[in-house]
């Protein structure tokens, strides 16, 4: 009885184990395709930015030059601050307004499919569509921007044309696109919750709000950082709505780092100098990308 | 707090929200069917004389056919391309336990590539590509797609094999199956609505994807619907009418796609944290 026959099973479990090199024919085209978008690109920025271009052609090694142009460019620090800036407000704007939201919603209600059909909208669509949406939002021409500061006894703001509006009217460009993702990140994060310590803390008579700073809100942090962080290096390099809506301008008012390296590269032909920058930009993303995987790793469930 | 009261604001704060997402995209349709002399006529919410002028216009003088020509062969090939690239590898990271912590380095490597910001891909491949005489050519962007899509294949599509139970194949094996054929006559019907869902998401980024086309191509030989939005705004002055069209035909397939498949978006857009 303890005799063990071999099944048909084991055979084929014994014959799968032969085929070992099955998986890995199966990874090496993917493999080959992500190492020509990684690896690949990140030796020839690299190369590029020790290479020293006159009028867009390579003419020589330049050594660390172009990394002493770039960081003895005030200009280049004043993007890299102003992108900070940006990225800073954007993404409290969106957390604070998506975490609002959720918490508002988070229960039994009617026209949830309208409701989500409309709020994924602005960030289904082309940033770039986006960019055009609000360029004839915001013009003194077309605009509705304008007419309702009038309507409302306002001057006409003309957003676009002033330099510290300029700013802020992309803060709220961006902020509508996004807000919905933090929307829908933290909605699933509050259902994903266990129910008995907010209920336990409701028992014990603690009010709406203190439940939420105290019970809600830690358990939620673990669950939207992967989120957050994520959104935090998708804006770090936030170019077609910008080049859409200001290019860079009044001035250089709303010149964050991916509009003035792209002008450096492309607009000027110093990809030297461009891939510099880009380079000095990967180790903040870099950086960030390391933290993405260290909390997923420590979360499994939020991947 | 009084029940119906809560429930009453709670719906009033969501029409808010709704309007404010929903009223910019009506604000350009209305627009690129309003005619010249009503655009600057004020503010009306809906076109007096509706017209389709500003459709024809983009296809009579700015291109248009050529753009969308380039848009759907670029998407559609670089779309299939990273299907059957990426779904595959997905297969063996889901399934495989390989050797080294390859399956760890792969989904890192497919996570890694899924977020970088193009804008740190734009100077090398733009030099990668002058090397080899691809610049503004569809080839050339096919390429670039195909490669940055691979890593959104692989990243969705093991979520989607990891949900298939293992016995499934296991009886396809004991059923004399090889591994391949298991593959491709069990596990690959299974995984075709998460195929489906992948294949969609992959096509709205490629179709919306600006920075890289617009380093990439030069004229209309290869340049894509969003380069040939941005073309219209010029130095001085912007043709309103024919710019809101256009943002009408950047945005129409993705807000089809999106009614037709909000679920599997959501899901491509938060990194499969929302299902």
């Amino acid at each position: 009885m303890a005799i063990p026959i071999p099944t048909r099973h084991d055979a084929a479990v014994a014959e799968g184990r032969g085929e070992r090199a099955f998986p890995y024919l199966l990874l090496l085209p993917a493999a080959v395709a992500l190492v020509l978008v990684s690896i690949f690109p990140l030796y020839m920025g690299i190369q590029a930015s020790l290479t020293h271009y006159v009028f867009g052609r390579a003419v020589g090694g330049g050594g660390f030059t172009n990394y002493v142009n770039v960081f003895a460019d005030q200009t280049f620090w004043d993007a890299m601050l102003l992108t900070a800036r940006y990225v800073i407000v954007v993404l409290i704007l969106e957390t604070v307004l998506g975490l609002g939201l959720a918490l508002l919603v988070n229960r039994e209600l009617r026209f949830v499919q309208f409701f989500r059909m409309s709020i994924i909208a602005p960030m289904a669509v082309a940033p770039v569509a986006v960019g055009v949406i609000w360029r004839l939002m915001y013009s003194s021409d077309t605009g509705a921007i304008d007419p309702l500061f009038v309507a409302l006894g306002q001057s006409a703001p003309a957003m676009l044309a002033h330099p510290d509006r300029a700013f802020w009217a992309l803060v709220l460009v961006d902020t509508w696109e996004w807000t919905p993702l933090l929307f829908l990140l933290c909605l699933a994060g509050l259902q994903s919750l266990p129910q008995e310590p907010l209920e336990a803390a409701r028992v014990d008579g603690a009010g709406p709000i203190r439940v939420f700073f105290e019970h809600t809100l830690p358990l939620l942090v673990p669950v939207l950082a992967v989120g957050v962080v994520l959104r935090l290096i998708d804006a770090i390099g936030t170019f077609d709505q910008i080049f859409v809506l200001t290019r860079g301008g009044p001035g250089t008012a709303t010149q964050l780092i991916s509009i003035y390296a792209y002008n450096t590269a492309f607009n000027f032909n110093q990809y030297g100098q461009g891939a510099a920058m880009l380079i000095s930009l990967f180790v903040v993303v870099f950086a960030l990308m390391m933290v993405v995987v260290r909390l997923m790793r420590r979360s499994p469930a939020a991947t | 707090m009084n029940g119906r009261l809560s429930r009453t604001l709670t719906y009033a704060a969501i029409a808010v929200v709704v309007v404010i997402c929903l009223f910019p995209f009506w604000w350009m349709i209305s627009l690129s069917l309003k005619q010249r002399v009503d655009i600057f006529a004020g503010f009306t919410l809906i076109p007096l004389h509706p017209t389709l002028d500003n459709y024809t216009t983009l296809f009579t003088a700015h291109h248009f056919g050529d753009f969308l020509t380039n848009s759907i062969v670029v998407v559609s090939l670089a779309t299939i391309l990273s299907l059957l690239i990426g779904a595959p590898a997905a297969y063996a990271l889901a399934r495989f336990r390989l050797s080294r912590k390859i399956n760890d380095l792969g989904l890192m490597t497919a996570l890694l590539v899924r977020i970088v910001p193009a804008i740190l891909l734009v100077v090398p491949f733009y030099l990668a590509l002058a090397q080899f005489g691809l610049l503004n050519s569809r080839l050339g962007l096919i390429l670039c797609y195909t490669g940055i899509n691979t890593s959104f294949v692989v990243w969705m599509m093991q979520s989607f094999f990891a949900e298939i139970p293992k016995e499934i194949e296991e009886a396809a094996l004991v059923d004399g199956d090889t591994r391949f054929s298991a593959m491709r006559r069990v596990i690959m019907p299974l995984a075709a609505p998460g195929l489906a869902a992948t294949a969609i998401f992959v096509v709205i980024n490629t179709y919306n994807e600006f920075l890289i086309a617009l380093t990439l191509t030069s004229n209309p030989d290869a340049q894509t619907i969003p380069v040939g939005i941005s073309t219209l705004i010029g130095k001085t002055q912007i043709d309103w009418g024919p710019m809101a069209a256009a943002g009408v035909i950047g945005v129409i397939p993705v807000l089809i796609f999106t009614a037709l498949a909000q679920r599997q978006i959501v899901r491509g857009l938060t990194m499969g944290a929302v299902k």
